[in-house]
């Protein structure tokens, strides 16, 4: 499986950049403008058979941007997002039965709801954490895409589950100057500079029954985003199968070949499409194993030691040296955040 | 929007029509002066100024709905315009002696235009006076357009940040904080739609302006979130108002636009100053507000 590459049109303009435009239209940008260098057009647009790229879409959210210089406007458009009118795959989502059917949505069919984040959900006892990963490339669009997932999916599942559900917030980046939008968008608690984007809740809201429960609908609408997905290519990006392979053997990384056999290209092709994206292989499988690590040392309570150990590390020493590469943090401080994070006592 | 120029096409059609009759007369007169004889100095001190006054007409036109002031501003500016206009023609164009419209054009339609120019400017500082005290509870001391919100009539985080710091320096003087918050408001944006919610933001803000003293700021805080300054307001005082605005807010009924009531309800929260900086203040006003709302869980 070679997943969806940056460059290949398969995002329909009429779904979820559509959201965009017709946000942006709301408060008088003009269409034109906005259009503009991502190749559509607006009678394209209106008989809903253009398609674009990830990098289009991109282009798209950078214009609107450009023109409407205000924070809220990740927000906004997140809220306007889920289940949205995308076809199958927002019958599926709204006709869920629970915050594991709905949740499900976003893991399996990526390339329907959400083509530019691609999202990992870790299961322990207590605790589920939907961390959003970067599908195509983001850039300087990253804080965006997430402000709008993470709100547009706090926003569904409230509307879904009929009640608001105490989402904690965790983001990779330092707080910005609006964090009045964070804790009204989202609420609080919010973390900031932790390691990860990602959404963090008690465990057992994940297969709580949701009143608006339609189970055959449900199963219809999976067929036909199965089938949707099984006529247009992947599911995933290409970025991000090759993260989920690496993602499976954390403790024994595979070599550039490997991987490139594993996605069907040569190695000098996988250097090529990670490049368009502005990252390499290692950087790719440091982000994995640095995922992987903070996820054993937030939520099963490993000491560093044992993330060492199962990463295959020669000795803590040499973990450390790596963890503080990987993301400028020894692990024991890192561990502190994170405990913080998730709401530890000593944490202010 | 539409953009503001499309209203003024009239307007417009009426410079271009009147610069090309003057300049079909002066054809229609005179003779073209050779190529020699032309003073490129003078073309270009003269051209540029009539340039500059077309784009003063554009900008003043796109930038104004129609109405009295607008006329009487292009008006000014078109005199002025063909004021510059004949001198430019003047230049390439040698007239009989015996015309004498062409000085009249000259010399008598610029200070027309400026009288008229001055009468425009005039009435807009009244216009803007009235403006301003209709602003006067949403933006306070100075005006920063950029901190505008898009969506409400209101100023936004910032502005209010920047405030409560100016108020802040008096700490003899007690400041007060509201947050207001909208009951349930994700809800009601899936129910109302986007155009309605938006709406209904709008109009609660100005119902809330109607509720504050000359003194008082209201800003969006962001999203479904209102902020209120009160300056030298002890606690007491607050409490009052901000059950008042509360009352106010619980009891409009807000019209979708099928003509459908839908009843809102808002959440308050209150801070009084007491060595705080901005930041701080609106932090315990949040928590405050965040006591009172059932949709959202406490941080452990």
């Amino acid at each position: 499986m070679a997943g969806y590459l940056s460059d290949q049109h398969f995002i329909a303009a009429h779904h979820l950049p559509a959201a965009l435009i017709d946000l942006a239209q709301d408060q008088g940008e003009d269409l034109h403008r906005l259009l503009r260098h991502t190749g559509l057009f607006r009678e394209q647009l209106i008989r809903g058979e253009a398609r674009v790229s990830a990098r289009e879409y991109l282009q798209l959210i950078h214009n609107t941007r450009q023109r409407l210089d205000d924070p809220e406007l990740a927000f906004r458009y997140g809220q306007r997002l889920f289940p949205g009118h995308y076809g199958a795959v927002s019958s599926l989502l709204g006709n869920a039965g629970s915050l594991a059917q709905a949740l499900s949505v976003f893991t399996d069919f990526p390339a329907l709801i959400s083509p530019l984040l691609a999202s990992r959900l870790t299961l322990t006892d207590e605790y589920l954490c939907l961390q959003w990963l970067d599908s195509c490339g983001a850039g300087s669009q990253w804080r965006f895409l997430v402000e709008a997932a993470m709100t547009g999916v706090a926003s569904v599942t409230r509307w879904l589950s009929g009640s608001p559900l105490p989402w904690r917030f965790q983001f990779s980046y330092p707080c910005p100057p609006w964090p009045e939008q964070y804790q009204v968008h989202l609420g609080e608690p919010l973390h900031f500079a932790a390691q990860m984007d990602a959404m963090i809740l008690p465990r057992h809201y994940l297969d709580q029954p949701w009143p608006q429960r339609a189970p055959t609908a449900w199963l219809a609408a999976r067929q036909e985003c199965e089938r949707q997905l099984s006529n247009s290519g992947a599911p995933y990006s290409f970025r991000h199968s090759l993260y989920r392979f690496l993602q499976s053997r954390p403790a024994d990384p595979p070599s550039l070949q490997e991987s490139a056999d594993h996605m069907a290209c040569s190695a000098a092709t996988l250097k090529r499409r990670l490049a368009q994206q502005g990252c390499h292989y290692q950087q790719l499988l440091d982000e994995v194993r640095l995922h992987q690590a903070i996820l054993w040392l937030q939520f099963h309570g490993y000491s560093t030691e044992q993330v060492s150990r199962q990463l295959n590390f020669s000795d803590t020493t040499n973990f450390r040296r790596s963890f503080k590469r990987w993301c400028g943090l020894t692990p024991a401080a890192c561990q502190r955040i994170l405990a913080i994070a998730m709401g530890a006592p000593n944490g202010g | 929007m539409k953009p503001l120029l499309t209203l003024h096409y009239r307007s417009l059609l009426a410079v271009v029509v009147i610069a090309n009759l003057v300049l079909l007369l002066n054809l229609g007169a005179g003779d073209i002066k050779p190529w020699n004889a032309i003073v490129w100095l003078d073309i270009a001190g003269e051209g540029g100024a009539a340039l500059l006054s077309l784009i003063w007409i554009g900008l003043i036109l796109n930038s104004r709905p129609t109405g009295r002031v607008t006329r009487l501003l292009v008006a000014g500016l078109t005199a002025i315009f063909l004021a510059y206009w004949q001198d430019v023609l003047d230049e390439f164009i040698q007239l009989p002696a015996a015309i004498t419209w062409d000085h009249w054009l000259e010399s008598g339609a610029m200070p027309l235009g400026m009288i008229l120019l001055t009468l425009g400017i005039y009435h807009w500082h009244r216009e803007q006076q009235a403006i301003n005290r209709q602003l006067l509870k949403r933006e306070r001391i100075f005006r920063e357009h950029r901190s505008f919100d898009p969506l409400t009539p209101l100023s936004g985080a910032h502005y209010l940040r920047e405030q409560l710091t100016l108020e802040l320096q008096h700490p003899q003087q007690p400041v007060s904080l509201i947050m207001i918050d909208l009951h349930c408001f994700d809800h009601s944006r899936r129910l109302l739609g986007n155009a309605d919610s938006d709406r209904l933001l709008r109009e609660l803000s100005e119902l809330l302006v109607l509720n504050l003293r000359q003194q008082d700021l209201l800003c969006r805080y962001a999203g479904d979130r209102f902020a209120v300054v009160l300056p030298a307001t002890e606690r007491t005082v607050a409490d009052k108002l901000g059950q008042e605005l509360k009352q106010a807010a619980d009891s409009f009924a807000f019209k979708t636009r099928r003509g459908e009531t839908h009843a809102v309800s808002v959440h308050i929260g209150l801070a009084v100053s007491h060595d705080d900086d901005a930041q701080t203040l609106i932090e315990r006003a949040n928590r405050d507000l965040a006591r009172t709302l059932p949709h959202r869980h406490q941080a452990a």
